[in-house]
């Protein structure tokens, strides 16, 4: 093997050779530059490919001749393989992707380019201190050239500000070495470690000033400013040298040199990175230049390694696996992002809309931003995931917590980007100042990609409850995406059904008996199917549409598969991620998406805070440690249940939701509520059975939120105009039942809650499917501008009808049962007062089935709407189902509950139900069966309505026309409409209730943040003394801190 | 408050956290270990009776290889954005007129200057001195000339090819290092030792100074041409 | 004094090293800004020549027969210092070579000018 001191023999002959050329030959050099790095690639993938084999163990590199610790020594282990390979591996798709703006600058910055890279080189291996000092000015000095490839004046600012900071911190690190040499009398890093340097007051400054040096020069909040204007006015290809190459060995660094300091220094360093990471996400939420964006975010990830760095004696076994995960996540997504951002040249993230005419490179940058946001499949997180468990298990939940908020903030500012690049106007002219006509540009960028996705595969074998399996979803949704774009949607629909049913027949067999599961399974998978049948009806290709909706389905079915915490929230973060993408495609959906984002992601932490409790209890990822919290319980179960409620929409958690669903595309919409919604409640009910004695508050605490959704809900739904935003809100009333039944903790409320989870899958698929067609077929959303589709769309009419008379609770159709079932349990359960609130929302919910039904059916047909016909086969097929399925369940109710009861009884829940043969059941205060009301009720209904036909054979009929008109029309026609403002009287007496309170609350959450992240920037002056000054500060409170004692 | 008062605050309290380095310093009683071997061993090791050339050369090699790198670097990167392109430049400007002793005294002293740092180069390993002061000697004697005559052209084909003929060397030097002895790159060791005290002695530390007081030399020389070439911008 | 010497040195060190600092931090000419640089540089260069001095030693050059005559100083921060300087020369030269541009373009040569990039 060649040794690693070619690395370094390689790259300078190389840089001093090409002095020979002057200034001729440039593109000559380019590709000699280019093939030395290559070289330098492939002696550290040969060395990292051997210690992965295990066919060699680590060398010592012995420099003149002599033995450490009389001359400078290198050393190459796996860690330094890894870590050269990806700088140099980073060096060359930087250097090729910079091709034409290096061989414009000329050999000189060839040469700067390739030393830069080896002084990355030489300081991840060099085991001496004042050579890893020599080295560090080097790439400092280098940086600084390369900063100016664009000759800029901002440019110029930037690196002379680089330039003061770095003199001043070099200077100080030197005074820590040359006193470390005098103290210990030797300059290698290991004997420095082993004479236990910080033993001495003196020593101890020495070791504060060399670690504290290096810390600063991975730019921490908020002494960075330096760095910050680096990125900002650099190239973005030198940003991605920046952020990766030499974040990467900053990190490496750090990491080696920390021990010099002794065990105690190491929670301040926890201190810095947890602060670095928090305050640059924070600040960053202000941010609309893409590159200095992208600056905050590089920092903020680099101290969320700082602070794993500092972690290391905590994290034990699992160190190296979480550090290495975070950094190649970062390294490979921020550079990604970076060259994206030199191809897009458009410095404003509002105006990325441009990324949308390249597909590769808009799949490329979502793939970029869910890594760096820690979404599966990628290796942040499955580090991330690792890393909130061993700090619970270890006790660190402040530090977790923090970590956890650094990343939502991230999440603020990278999914506004996503917004803005998916949704907002591509501007005419937008793609002239686009760069990606070069080969050299795009494929590293490509690269990048692939290799974010292969390293979340590799990860798996390094996480306790990661299987391989999880892939397989994946890998189908990747093959439907690479047809994307040429097939049309009738063949992906076809394939996304077929996959779909593949998947439920190969996965049934794993929640085989588990009757709970099997439920919700059959309500994901074959609601699922149902939902994509409509999907036929529409046309084009719809790029975009089944790679998202397949990999919610697979992250729902991978939530019920899971048998451990780790695959839960695989599946979890897979379904947000998806139905994000199915939110966002509806076309005044970017700020409903973006707040369904928040609220997930905040959500989505929050429950793996909780996980984070259950695996300190039995010290692994199984679902069982749910059941055995012994660490700050109500916390962790509060935390779950929050996190759970984001999806459920949950009274001040739902304003994501009316907007979400009701601005989705018309068969997207029963997607996300009749489907999405049930995990949460999934999440809830495995919680809910796992508390144990620990909940008994967080139940009657749910129990009061349940009641108020429900009567929020469905109040709002009777104010709504439009068609959507009221089934949704009525979505939100009708989780509030299901919250509040299973929050009762009985047999009754739990079979109540069942029953409510399987109606309004049913209904509210059908209301959605139908509506939405309705939607799309008459051009609005506003209910006043619909009316008398009776006869044009009877199927339709008769399926709504069905859909809402089970909404309603009447009988003779199962939202009875639901009804008949929470009574006795509100009853027996003594909630008298909450029963109450939830009874009086269910009468409203009668409102607004009638407004909605009578508003689209009955009265005047729309002049525009008299060509209308009835809605495609591909809505009322899967309609259709759905009524069969709410009648079967309807006449013989005791099919599917009979067995829900006998495990709710097994459960030990209380309150039940007895079953007689001829379906009647029977609870301690009434009995009801469901055969006999359909029975009595059809027989009633046949009677009524023969009367009235024969008593109506001689009527005439009314035609729309026949009725006079006066002379006016009204200024606003809607006005005079039968249905507009509907239940004005209502509204006035308690509309109170819905005012937007909440919104404004959420609203001013998020004020204060942007306005403290306002704040907080201003530190950023942009005077180059100043943030040397910040320096200073910056080691003098540190200093104060950590050693001021 | 006013800024500067803040700044003395600020370098009065770093000047607090340095003191303790500053009353552990005992004003140098015995040699450190490493102090101890170079100055029992260092002569045996590498032939040569400088030891701090030995240090710098050959234990300390790689340090001295970047620390040529550095000035490759300010080198390169100063010409990179300082050139001053054809169209833009003044071909001869008019400067401040030099005395005549100015003159005079660079025609005679600059070959002087020039012979001092070549010698101070090449008995770099026997007495104090070595690459790099005779190099910064020979670069100051370019200085002189810079004064005597601002419109002094340097011939960049010519810097360029032993800069980098001298950086190759350099580092070919430590490559053979790697190839024929005992794997210890920049090892001195490539040619006998010879006896201590002699021109031709320490091994390839008389030849690794040569070429890195002329790397040095040229490199210093090319960064002040650079400095008074930009002046011709227009 | 002899007795002292290295103390002394050290302290001159340490006092220039924090003038240095001063100036580099409180001159609003950039050109002053790098003169404090340049002082705060030779402070730390000086604290290391001070580092290897040890009492009554003498440079550590051998005699002509390769024998040691006296008692030596450190010869390793000597070393050291050879390097320090020459990153502190490189250093220098590229400061004021940005500044030169800077102030080809805006023709100040006050830091406070130089803001565009903030927040």
């Amino acid at each position: 093997m060649v040794g690693p001191i070619y690395i370094i023999a390689l790259a300078l002959g190389l840089a001093f050779f090409l002095g020979f050329f002057g200034k001729s030959a440039k593109t000559l050099s380019v590709y000699l530059m280019l093939a030395g790095l290559a070289a330098m690639t492939c002696i550290s993938g040969t060395w990292l490919s051997a210690f992965i084999d295990g066919s060699v163990s680590t060398q010592e590199i012995y420099t003149a001749g002599f033995k450490p610790p009389y001359s400078i020594n290198l050393r190459m282990g796996l860690e330094e393989a890894a870590f050269t390979f990806i700088i140099n591996l980073i060096g060359l798709l930087g250097g090729t992707y910079l091709f034409q703006t290096l061989k414009k600058a000329g050999n000189a910055a060839m040469s700067v380019f390739i030393i830069l890279i080896m002084s990355l080189n030489v300081i991840v291996m060099t085991r001496d201190l004042f050579n890893l000092f020599v080295f560090v000015e080097i790439g400092s000095i280098a940086t600084a050239g390369l900063i100016l490839l664009d000759k800029e004046s901002k440019a110029l600012q930037a690196g002379l500000k680089y330039m003061i900071a770095t003199g001043v911190i070099s200077g100080l690190l030197l005074i820590g070495i040359i006193f470390a040499y005098s103290f210990v009398g030797n300059l290698n890093i290991d004997a420095i470690i082993g004479a236990n340097l910080a033993g001495t007051t003196a020593g101890m400054v020495a070791a504060f000033l060399i670690v504290v040096v290096l810390v600063l020069e991975l730019k921490p909040f908020p002494a960075n400013g330096w760095g910050l204007d680096v990125y900002e006015a650099a190239n973005p290809g030198v940003g991605a040298l920046v952020s990766a190459a030499i974040g990467t060995a900053s990190l490496f660094v750090l990491h080696k040199v920390l021990p010099m300091a002794g065990e105690s220094f190491y929670p301040y360093i926890v201190a810095v990175g947890v602060i670095t990471f928090v305050g640059s996400n924070l600040v960053g939420t202000q941010q609309k230049n893409a590159n200095r964006l992208l600056g905050y975010s590089s920092i903020g990830q680099l101290g969320l390694v700082v602070a794993v760095i500092g972690l290391e004696p905590v994290l034990g076994t699992s160190f190296k696996f979480i550090a290495f995960a975070l950094i190649i996540n970062h390294v490979l997504a921020k550079a990604g992002l970076f060259w994206i951002s030199g191809i897009i040249r458009k410095a404003n993230i509002s105006e990325w809309s441009v990324l949308r005419t390249k597909p590769a490179l808009l799949i490329s940058f979502l793939i970029f931003i869910f890594a760096l946001i820690g979404f599966p499949p990628f290796p942040s997180f499955f580090g991330k995931y690792q890393l909130i468990m061993n700090l619970i298990s270890s006790d660190n939940i402040g530090t977790a917590a923090f970590i956890l908020i650094g990343s939502f903030a991230e999440g603020i500012y990278m999914f506004r980007w996503v917004g803005d690049a998916l949704k907002n106007e591509v501007a005419e002219d937008a793609t002239e100042s686009l760069d990606c006509g070069k080969l050299n540009k795009v494929l590293p960028v490509l690269l990048m990609a692939v290799a974010v996705v292969a390293a979340g595969y590799l990860s798996i074998p390094f996480v306790d409850g990661a299987y391989s399996t999880y892939f397989i979803p994946l890998a189908f949704i990747m093959f439907i995406g690479l047809i994307d774009s040429f097939l049309p949607a009738v063949v992906k629909n076809v394939v996304s059904i077929a996959g779909m049913a593949y998947f439920t027949y190969v996965m049934y067999p794993i929640i085989e008996g588990d009757l709970m599961r099997s439920i919700f399974f059959g309500i994901f998978m074959i609601g699922g199917i149902l939902t994509l049948i409509p999907g036929f009806a529409k046309k084009g290709k719809r790029e975009g549409f089944y790679p998202a909706a397949l990999l919610m389905y697979a992250g729902l079915a991978t939530i019920i598969t899971a048998d451990n915490t780790f695959g839960f929230f695989f599946g979890w973060e897979l379904m947000t991620a998806g139905s994000y993408f199915l939110i966002i495609r509806g076309k005044r959906s970017k700020a409903h998406a973006y707040s369904y984002m928040l609220f997930s992601v905040a959500g989505a932490y929050l429950i793996l805070f909780g996980f984070g409790f259950a695996y300190q209890a039995i010290g692994s990822s199984l679902l069982e440690g749910l059941g055995e919290i012994k660490l700050l319980p109500t916390l962790a179960y509060t935390a779950l249940a929050i996190g759970f409620m984001t999806k459920t929409a949950s009274l001040g958690l739902h304003i994501w939701l009316p907007g979400a669903h009701g601005e989705a595309e018309s068969d997207v919409s029963p997607m996300v509520s009749a489907v999405l919604l049930k995990a949460g409640v999934f999440g809830l009910m495995l919680l809910f059975l796992n508390m144990g004695d620990n909940g008994e508050t967080i139940l009657y605490v749910l129990g009061w939120v349940g009641a108020f959704t429900a009567l929020m809900g469905n109040l709002s739904a009777t104010f709504q105009e439009d068609a959507k935003r009221m089934l949704a809100y009525s979505s939100i009333g009708q989780l509030g039942y299901i919250l509040f039944a299973i929050s009762m903790m009985t047999t009754l409320g739990w079979l109540a809650g069942f029953t409510y989870v399987l109606n309004h899958f049913m209904f509210k698929s059908i209301l959605f499917m139908v509506v939405g067609g309705i939607v799309v077929a008459t051009g609005t959303h506003d209910l006043y501008r619909m009316g008398g589709l009776i006869k044009k769309m009877p199927l339709a009419f008769i399926a709504v009808m069905v859909a809402m008379i089970t909404m309603a609770g009447l009988p003779p159709l199962s939202g009875f049962a639901g009804k008949w079932l929470f009574y006795n349990a509100v009853i027996l359960k003594g909630w008298y007062i909450q029963g109450v609130i939830v009874f009086f929302a269910g009468t409203i919910a009668f409102m607004y089935a009638y407004k909605m039904l009578h508003s689209i059916f009955f009265g005047q047909l729309k002049d525009n709407h008299r060509n209308l016909k009835e809605l495609s086969p591909a809505i009322l097929i899967p309609a259709y189902i759905l009524i069969a399925g709410i009648m079967y369940f309807s006449v013989f109710p005791q099919d599917v509950l009979q067995p829900i009861n006998e495990l709710l009884v097994s459960l030990n829940l209380g309150d039940t139900l007895t079953w007689a043969a001829d379906g009647n059941a029977t609870t301690v205060l009434s009995n009801w069966n469901g055969n006999a009301v359909m029975i009595i009720i059809v027989t009633t209904f046949a009677l009524v309505l023969l009367y009235t036909m024969l008593i109506t054979g001689k009527t005439k009929k009314l035609e729309q026309f026949n009725i006079a008109y006066s002379a006016e029309r009204p200024f606003r026609p809607e006005t005079t409409h039968y249905s507009h403002n509907m239940f004005a009287g209502l509204n006035k007496a308690i509309g109170f209730l819905v005012a937007p309170g909440i919104t404004s609350f959420w609203n001013n959450v998020s004020t204060m943040v942007m306005d403290f992240a306002g704040m907080v920037r201003r530190i950023y002056s942009g005077n180059g003394q100043v943030y040397a000054g910040q320096i200073i500060v910056y080691i003098i409170v540190f200093y104060f801190i950590a050693l001021g004692k | 408050m006013d800024k500067k008062f803040m700044v003395a605050l600020l370098v009065a309290a770093m000047a607090v956290i340095l003191f303790p380095l500053f009353q552990s310093f005992e004003g140098g009683t015995q040699l450190s270990e490493l102090g101890q071997y170079y100055t029992q061993n260092g002569v045996s090791d590498t032939g040569a009776t400088n030891l701090v050339a030995s240090v710098v050369v050959t234990y300390r090699g790689l340090d001295t290889l970047g620390e040529v790198t550095i000035l490759f670097l300010a080198a390169s990167i100063i010409s990179f954005f300082l050139s001053v392109s054809k169209d833009d430049r003044i071909e001869n400007r008019t400067v401040m007129s030099v005395t005549e002793i100015l003159s005079t005294a660079s025609q005679t002293l600059v070959p002087i200057i020039v012979l001092v740092g070549a010698y101070i180069l090449v008995n770099g390993h026997l007495t104090p001195g070595g690459g790099f002061q005779g190099g910064a000697i020979i670069a100051s004697g370019t200085l002189l000339m810079f004064l005597a005559n601002p419109n002094h052209k340097l011939n960049h084909t010519i810097i360029h090819v032993i800069e980098s003929t001298s950086g190759i060397a350099f580092v070919a030097i430590g490559v053979i290092g790697v190839l024929m002895m005992d794997g210890g790159f920049l090892s001195n060791k490539l040619f006998d030792l010879g006896t201590p005290g002699e021109v031709i002695s320490a091994g390839a530390m008389p030849l690794i100074n040569i070429f890195l007081g002329l790397k040095v030399g040229t490199e210093l020389s090319n960064v002040l041409g650079i400095f008074v070439e930009s002046q011709n911008e227009k | 004094m002899d007795q002292y010497l290295g103390q002394v040195v050290m302290a001159i060190g340490f006092i220039l090293a924090i003038l240095g600092l001063y100036g580099l931090l409180s001159q609003k000419n950039m050109i002053k800004m790098i003169l404090g640089f340049s002082i705060f540089t030779t402070g730390v260069n000086i604290i290391m020549v001070a580092i290897g001095y040890v009492k009554g030693g003498t440079a550590p050059i051998l005699d002509a027969e390769g024998n040691a005559v006296a008692k030596f100083v450190d010869p390793v921060p000597q070393a050291l210092v050879l390097t320090s300087i020459v990153i502190g020369l490189g250093v220098t030269a590229m400061m004021l070579a940005y500044v030169m541009k800077l102030y080809q373009d805006k023709k100040s040569l006050n830091i406070n000018d130089y803001k565009d990039l903030k927040w």
